[in-house]
């Protein structure tokens, strides 16, 4: 072995030398452990890892300080051994070697800095490694050099760099992106030339969303470099009229992210970054919020917010309630909604935002629809009321929780609007009678129907909805009223107690009765002898007036699923005919309180059975509460196969009054579905025997 | 014989060997007996060029050995050569077609690490050596003396070619080739990102790049690395191969891949690298066609023929690119555009060509560095090293590292320069029991010492486990020699043991003092 090094030199050197003469070895699988056993060194000193980079003779003088742990190295020392060990190892025949041989230059970079600096050129070329094995150890070795603070970027490798963004494989470009969002880019050349990398990757490549994460990180890891970024797209922005700046191309997103992402963390206010900026950045939220923690979304909202220097949504409100109607059209919520799509990942807080703000918009839509329809044709309504509907559809696609209630609620809503409507329009024809009793029969229970799942299946309702809702059920008396022009005293009864209720809600003055239910009240108020009041149905219709709720804090729908285990058509339940049979049901309720009244109802053939379910046997809270029981159905017909039809019910009081007193058990008043109707298949178990018996 | 090539830059009877020392050094003999055989270590003219003049012409019928893949690809290299120098050159041809084809019937093919035994005492085998397609270093024994003969050799792998391979042997010399003795080259990955960001640069500013470079080597290699990188980068330019001599080289790659890296070995099962996703075959009407490309053209350095043609038409655009091999000779219009940037360009008197492309010089060589040469060294450690295949000011600084870092004897003789290297015979000697079972419990005794040295640090190495014994040497008269103990000996021989003993006499002179105590002991 030659004698390279003098007597008192490092230990760890020593063996750090002599690992790298194996790593020259004609042997692959010598020359894997040697880079493996270097990549365990924790100290070398400078001079030796210099050397090993390059393949040329390192002579050290005397001047520099050669070591780094403060021992001097004897003067002109070198060491051929380990001349250029990784410069060959990156390029070794086999990728097995050139991978770990990667591996090891990044393990010792945190050693030294200059060595870091050094390595990282042969780093670069690695990226055009033949083997993407070989190529994505280079990336990760990269990100972890970016880690521990050891990496910066050079001029000469942007270009190597933004190549690999643009690489057909999708993990390598991820690979990339995630150490460039972490790596220090010292020039503002550099920056932006990685910025125009990043933008034309997300052109060629739209589904790499996660590009404006990285957008954001280096945008926050380059503040002063950002600044200057959102001060020309300020300029962009203002020049440019409203109609061409579109916020969907990818470019002005990704500096507007950027943009944003400086002054995040610039807590001290240092950077001047131009308001107009914020506001801009305000639809931007979901993917700004992707980029951070979850947690920190609020305080992001609110600081777009604050930062934008505008109450975006209340003052979109205010302008709402000033401006007629006109100005939210149709198109407008179609517009709301096509932002929401656009808007792409979103995030559930970002949609719940939107989602308000839009159904807001509806219901104003409605309220204008509404009042147009005396002049106007019955026909424009209608259509008003199906577009809107037909837009808390889509809405309601990709909503959850409270969301979810409230653009269901909207939908009952919007129903029994239709439904007024179209009944306003069957009564308004002379001959009305010539479609039959029928049509406006179905309209009519439809329209009861529609009311009392607003009254009972919603949770939390705040008193304007409570007293809308007992409105239209009055409306919905009144037409039962005039299209029979008599009523029986249930009906009366039931009518006085919503007039009363209503009262009760609007007594402490909080809510102002509206003209309608005044004029209610002005008409039923007197007793009549022979209780047949004369509805001019017309005139309630003219005077009904719908106020939009813009408040369903804590509106929460009651729901319920039912299962029945282990069967379906294929699997029935079998059942002797004519003996009780028992099926277990699993029931979950959401929202329901201690004071609802659910009722399991089963129907097979003609015969109904109505079974009381006690909530206190049910586990958990007024959220979701669930439980397993076996109920029996009684009157199994003589048949060898039937279908059971189950399904939750509610029972929807009208304070005391019952409509069913003929105790059979059943609820006494009327009640809402809370759930799709389950079927439950049986067949007869001794279908054989009774068939061998006759 | 190792190698029977000639000089490119000579074109009279200078550029073939000297064969007539061959018999100067044998009196009597004719070629054949001469010498046992003739060892070829690839395929370029330089190693290569006079065979046929030698078998053909000079009359040489012993045994040539050469690797596969040189037999495949050297007679289109000397077909090549053969029609460039009568056809083009006019001159007087040396060997013709037939020539070639009868030279090649001779060879006898070898492959890597076979053994091969050419006579009684001589034994040949061949390593691989990387540079080109099928190029082989030579081992070659005779009796005990024992040399390595490299050839062109490359110690970092390239694109389509493995580094170079070799066992640990014992060797009395080794003859290595020397091209660049002084150079240290710097990674070739920085060399090919700087030729591939040009080339990229240049088809996405919609220029043509124009790669004249040899048919065989070269050529594959680029494309290797341009196919790739279209494939990452999902680039649609189309890349061009000039017909001819490269497809049919091509075609040779195919067949013997199991002569190229390990990379392509690898990838060869799923898909033949040598099948070009983005290469297809140039037509002679592309020249003039609108839009980016890249076409590889032979010859190399612009001398004439195809990539001339090319040349003319392209290097008018600033757009376009001119990528030039590392070496070209001087006179060839390859050379005028890498010694300094020419814009005008006289091919003959009434014609010029107006130079405003961009020119990239590319630096990849196929020959090792002077670090490679001495990596070698040091893992082969001959007794002596000759250089050749080099410039002298590099190999006499070269020699200076070889003596001064690896202490070994190193030679460059010129032309006509005899150097004898002394060689080691070994003799094969018994040795008796008794012998070997004192040996080994002195040895016993030792390494318990030993084991505790290891703990230490010492690194010294080797000279720690040479042990001494002590033994006597009996050569007789027709039997083989043997180490015996010293009591077998006695036994042997039938004599008594003599025992010889020496007392020590001083001479001493007793002082007067002393003589009174004698005095004294005397009276007493």
């Amino acid at each position: 072995m030659r004698e390279e090094l003098g007597g008192d030199g490092d230990q760890m050197d020593r063996v750090f030398l002599q690992l790298s003469s194996m790593a020259r070895d004609m042997c692959t699988e010598v020359r894997i452990e040697a880079f493996n056993a270097l990549a365990k060194m924790q100290r070398v000193s400078e001079g030796v890892l210099l050397q090993s980079l390059s393949k040329k003779i390192i002579k050290t003088d005397t001047g520099s300080a050669s070591s780094i742990k403060g021992k001097k190295l004897p003067p002109k020392l070198s060491f051929p051994c380990a001349a250029g060990i990784f410069a060959h190892g990156v390029e070794d025949e086999f990728y097995q070697v050139r991978t770990v041989a990667c591996k090891t230059l990044g393990a010792l970079a945190k050693l030294s800095n200059r060595y870091a600096q050094k390595a990282l050129d042969l780093l670069m070329d690695m990226m055009n490694d033949d083997t993407e094995a070989a190529r994505l150890q280079t990336l990760q070795t990269l990100f972890d050099m970016a880690t521990y603070g050891c990496l910066s970027m050079q001029e000469k490798h942007m270009h190597m760099f933004l190549g690999i963004l643009m690489d057909a494989n999708v993990v390598v470009r991820n690979a990339a992106r995630k150490i460039l969002g972490s790596v220090n880019l010292p020039k503002l050349q550099m920056f932006k030339s990685a910025l125009d990398g990043l933008i034309a990757g997300l052109e060629k490549n739209p589904e790499d969303q996660d590009i404006y994460g990285v957008l954001f990180s280096i945008g926050k890891n380059h503040g002063s470099f950002s600044a200057n970024i959102a001060k020309h797209l300020a300029k962009e922005i203002n020049v440019a009229s409203d109609g061409e700046l579109i916020l969907d191309k990818p470019r002005i997103k990704a500096l507007l992210m950027v943009s944003v992402s400086a002054a995040y963390d610039d807590k001290d206010k240092k950077l001047d970054i131009p308001t107009v900026i914020f506001s801009h950045a305000i639809p931007l939220f979901g993917m700004i919020s992707c980029a951070l923690a979850e947690d920190e979304q609020d305080s992001l909202l609110s600081y777009l917010y604050r930062q934008a220097g505008m109450q975006f949504w209340e003052k979109k409100l205010v302008s709402a309630e000033g401006g007629d109607y006109e100005c939210f059209s149709v198109e407008t919520v179609g517009g709301t909604h096509a932002q929401v799509e656009t808007t792409g990942k979103t995030t559930k807080y970002l949609d719940e935002v939107v989602i308000m703000q839009s159904t807001r918009l509806i219901l104003e839509t409605v309220k204008g629809a509404w009042a147009v329809i005396k002049p106007c044709s019955i026909g424009e309504v209608q259509s008003t009321l199906r577009t809107c509907k037909e837009e808390v559809n889509i809405l309601a696609v990709n909503s959850s929780g409270s969301t979810s209630a409230v653009l269901s609620f909207v939908c009952d809503y919007l129903d029994a609007l239709q439904l007024i409507v179209e009944i306003w329009w069957f009564i308004q024809l002379d001959d009305s009678h010539a479609f039959g009793h029928t049509s406006l029969d179905i309209l009519l229970e439809k329209l009861d129907t529609s009311v009392r799942r607003m009254k009972c299946c919603y949770a939390g309702l705040n008193r304007g909805l409570e007293v809308q809702v007992l409105e239209f059920a009055l409306l919905a008396i009144l037409c039962r009223l005039f299209e029979f022009g008599t009523c029986s005293k249930l009906v009366l009864d039931k009518l006085h107690w919503i007039i009363n209720h209503i009262d009760g809600l609007c007594a402490d003055g909080s809510y102002e009765l509206s003209d309608f239910s005044k004029e209610v009240k002005k008409v039923f108020d007197g007793n009549f002898i022979d209780g047949t009041p004369i509805v001019n149905i017309y005139t309630f219709l003219e005077i009904f007036d719908l106020k939009p709720a813009r408040d369903f804090e804590m509106l929460n729908a009651t729901t319920a699923v039912l299962q029945v285990r282990d069967t379906d058509s294929e699997n029935p339940l079998s059942y002797v005919y004519g003996l009780p049979v028992g099926v277990t049901f699993d029931m979950s309720l959401c929202n329901t309180s201690s004071h609802d009244r659910i009722w399991l109802r089963m129907v097979a053939c003609q015969s109904v059975q109505h079974v009381f379910l006690d909530l206190s046997c049910f586990e958990g809270n007024d959220k979701m509460k669930s439980c397993s029981r076996v109920i029996p159905f009684y009157a199994t017909p003589m048949a060898c196969s039937f279908v059971l039809r189950a399904c939750l019910v509610i029972e929807c009081p009208f304070g005391s009054i019952g409509t069913h007193q003929e105790g059979h058990g059943g609820p006494k008043d009327c009640v809402v579905q809370l759930c799709d109707e389950l079927d439950v298949y049986f067949v007869s178990a001794d279908t054989e025997q009774r068939q061998w018996s006759k | 014989m190792f190698d029977c090539g000639m000089h490119m830059g000579h074109h009279d009877h200078q550029r073939y060997p000297d064969f007539a020392r061959i018999l100067a050094a044998t009196p009597g003999a004719d070629f054949t007996s001469a010498i046992s055989c003739v060892v070829i270590t690839h395929f370029h003219l330089d190693h290569i060029g006079a065979l046929p003049y030698f078998t053909e012409v000079c009359g040489y019928h012993g045994p040539i050995y050469m690797t596969y893949p040189t037999k495949a690809l050297a007679p289109l290299m000397l077909e090549d050569y053969r029609k460039v120098m009568v056809d083009h050159r006019g001159e007087e041809e040396q060997y013709s077609y037939e020539d070639i084809q009868n030279c090649m019937k001779k060879v006898i093919p070898l492959d890597l690490k076979q053994t091969i035994q050419v006579d009684r005492e001589l034994v040949i085998r061949a390593y691989y050596a990387g540079h080109v397609l099928g190029a082989a270093m030579i081992y070659a024994k005779v009796g005990d003396a024992a040399l390595v003969y490299t050839g062109d050799y490359n110690m970092t792998p390239d694109r389509h070619l493995g580094a170079a391979q070799i066992d640990h042997l014992k060797l009395d010399l080794l003859i290595t080739e020397s091209t660049y003795a002084k150079t240290v080259r710097d990674s070739k990955h920085a060399r090919e990102r700087e030729f591939l960001k040009a080339v990229h640069k240049c088809v996405s500013g919609g220029g043509k790049v124009l790669i004249p470079a040899f048919a065989l080597g070269r050529a594959q290699e680029l494309c290797i690395l341009l196919d790739d990188y279209w494939e990452r980068m999902n680039l649609k330019i189309p890349i061009y191969f000039s017909a001819g001599l490269t497809i049919q080289a091509n075609m040779y790659y195919k067949m013997l891949i199991g002569w190229t890296s390990q990379k392509i070995k690898d990838s060869y099962t799923v898909h033949n690298p040598f099948d070009f996703k983005h290469v297809c075959d140039f037509q002679r009407s592309f020249i003039n066609d609108p839009g980016p490309c890249v076409l590889f053209a032979t010859p190399g350095m612009i001398s004439g023929g195809f990539s001339l043609e090319v040349f003319k038409r392209w290097a008018p655009s600033e757009k376009n690119l001119v990528t030039l091999p590392g070496y070209c000779v001087a006179g060839t219009i390859g050379h005028k555009l890498m010694s300094g940037k020419p814009t005008r360009i006289d091919l003959d008197k009434e014609t010029h060509i107006d130079v405003r492309c961009q020119i990239h010089q590319l630096s990849f060589s196929p020959h090792t560095d002077s670090k490679g040469i001495m990596d070698l060294t040091e893992f082969l450690s001959p007794s002596h090293v000759i250089l050749v295949h080099g410039e002298k000011p590099q190999m006499s600084f070269l020699k200076e590292r070889i003596e001064s870092e690896l202490g070994m004897p190193c030679y460059y003789p010129a032309n006509n320069e005899t150097v004898s290297i002394p060689t080691t015979k070994n003799l094969k000697i018994s040795a008796t029991d008794k012998f070997i079972a004192s040996c080994s419990t002195s040895q016993a005794r030792d390494s318990t010492q030993k084991s505790n040295l290891i703990c230490g640090n010492h690194l010294s190495g080797a000279n720690g486990d040479e042990k001494l014994a002590e033994g006597i040497l009996l050569m007789e008269k027709s039997k083989d020699a043997k180490i015996l103990c010293e009591d077998e000996l006695l036994q042997l021989l039938g004599a008594e043991g003599h025992s010889l003993q020496f007392e020590p006499l001083l001479h001493s002179r007793i002082g007067e003092a002393e003589t009174d105590i004698v005095d004294d002991l005397a009276s007493e």
